[in-house]
């Protein structure tokens, strides 16, 4: 079933606030925002939010996709997913 | 006993070498062959053989990096073709240097004073482009703040602990009597000590952030500076000057918004660079990961190269056919802020630092240059006799000559 970006990105947004405790006032939190330079996610948490992404989107990451692409922002993560679903025929 | 070597990648051997120093106090020493792909230890009389292989076994797959990506990203890299010089005999030769205890070092003359010239470099350039506040630390840090830091879950080798003896008048006078009669051995502290609360901080940050418990800070935040003596205890990896069990650390550390520490580490790695090129040092600018003591090594390291949240800068000590790290540029992401409560307009700050190991600076640059003053490279030459001119101190080298 293909998936809409804006969907994607929602579901991502969503799970990242609840998740990590992301107040609704906060001025720094966007789509575009660098997940990890602000602090939003630890390394403990980005092993969450892989896992997290593997099922919501049906896919796999392999530590190699982590080098080879940028998977700072929710819509860096969110286009990677919707690529890796086509690549994957889902 | 002998370990076959499957991997040989050069970091993946470096860490290795480092992480058996720690294995068990049974091993008296050890050597790796790559050529031979094998690793020889050289236990004590009494020695459990199979526990050691079982642990060389853990240290192996632990840092075998073939399921993690460890990215690296070279920023600069400028090479000079150097002569091989052993700058520590060198200076030893000269007075330059005196080891008085493991890991330990004198430093005097000219390598004292090229200590002094990285210190001032440091002050006129980095402190001074980013406002940094002058701060001063103690030596010693309380170890439930090193465990706030989550120090002792990365890195509980290194550490040098403080202890005192018993408040006990029979502990205190059989200490002194005995030290009296028979002289101070080890021995005299077995079972005569307190519990340890202290420890010699292993890092210069560590305090900035503690003293600033509870600190809502105004947006940007705001940069500091200190100069730290630090320990970290390396076991057999002590290697006079590229690895001291008793250092000198200068920081410039950011506390405050990430847009704030991330534009002050891009500005700070530019200067770096640009030192690098006016003392035309052999050295690389790259990726890197600090050396986490703990089975998800392979984790953090890979999550930190990820982020980029740490970068090196390596210089080439050419008789020693590898380089050591003098500079490192640390992005923390909110990890002291929340330990300590410290925030941003509202938000947990964000912290960064960049470091200098001022004795491996100090042995680099002799090991590159050498001993003369006149033959280093003009950018070096210069802000040295400057340098030394503007203390108005006649040279020290003359002083540490014996009568
Ligand atoms: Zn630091």
């Amino acid at each position: 079933m293909e998936i809409a970006q804006a969907q994607a990105v929602e579901t991502l947004r969503n799970f990242i606030r609840q998740r990590y405790n992301v107040p609704l006032d906060d001025a720094d939190f966007s789509d575009d925002v660098h997940l990890f330079d602000y602090g939003y996610i630890d390394s403990f948490g980005a092993v969450d939010l892989i896992a997290f992404v593997e099922s919501a989107f049906d896919i796999k990451i392999s530590q190699s996709d982590l080098v080879a692409y940028p998977l700072n922002t929710i819509r860096e993560i969110a286009d990677f997913a919707l690529q890796r679903r086509k690549a994957n025929g889902i | 006993m002998t370990i076959d070597l499957e991997q040989l990648d050069a970091d993946y051997l470096a860490q290795v070498r480092y992480a058996l120093a720690f294995i068990s106090e049974d091993v008296v020493s050890y050597d790796i062959d790559a050529a031979a792909k094998k690793i020889t230890i050289e236990l004590g009389p009494g020695a459990d053989e199979a526990e050691v292989r079982t642990r060389v076994g853990e240290i192996l797959s632990r840092y075998d990096q073939s399921q993690f990506g460890m990215k690296t990203v070279v920023d600069f890299e400028q090479k000079r073709d150097l002569p091989a010089l052993d700058a520590w005999a060198g200076m030893l030769e000269r007075r330059w240097a005196t080891p008085v205890g493991d890991g330990h070092v004198v430093l005097r003359g000219p390598a004292a004073l090229l200590m002094a010239l990285v210190d001032h470099k440091v002050d006129s350039i980095f402190a001074e482009e980013f406002g940094a506040e002058l701060e001063y630390f103690p030596s010693t840090i309380k170890s439930e703040t090193l465990h706030r830091c989550n120090h002792f879950t990365s890195f509980p080798e290194h550490m040098d602990f403080v202890a005192h003896l018993k408040q006990d008048l029979g502990v205190l006078k059989h200490f002194s009597d005995s030290c009296r009669d028979k002289g101070w051995s080890p021995e005299l502290h077995d079972g005569t000590m307190s519990r340890s609360d202290f420890a010699i901080s292993p890092s210069c940050c560590y305090h900035a952030y503690e003293a600033m418990e509870g600190w809502e800070l105004e947006k940007p935040g705001r940069c500091l500076t200190a100069t730290l003596h630090c320990h970290r205890y390396e076991g057999a990896n002590h290697k006079y000057m590229s690895r001291l069990r008793a250092f000198t650390m200068r920081e410039v550390v950011w506390v405050g918004h990430p847009a704030y520490i991330i534009s002050g580490r891009a500005r700070a790695e530019q200067l770096i660079i640009q030192w690098a090129k006016d003392w035309e040092l052999s050295c690389r600018f790259e990726t890197a990961n600090d050396m986490f003591f703990t089975d998800d090594y392979a984790v953090k390291a890979s999550f930190q190269r990820q982020q980029q949240g740490k970068k090196e800068l390596r210089l080439d000590v050419p008789s020693e056919g590898r380089s050591i790290s003098c500079f490192s540029s640390n992005f923390h992401s909110t990890t002291f802020g929340k330990a300590f409560g410290i925030s941003v307009a509202g938000r947990p700050a964000t912290s960064g630092c960049i470091a200098w190991g001022y004795e491996r600076w100090v042995y680099a640059l002799l090991s590159q240059f050498g001993f003369r003053p006149e033959e280093w490279p003009a950018g070096l030459r210069d802000d040295y006799e400057r340098f030394v001119r503007d203390r108005r101190t006649t040279l020290p080298a003359r002083a540490a000559t014996p009568e």
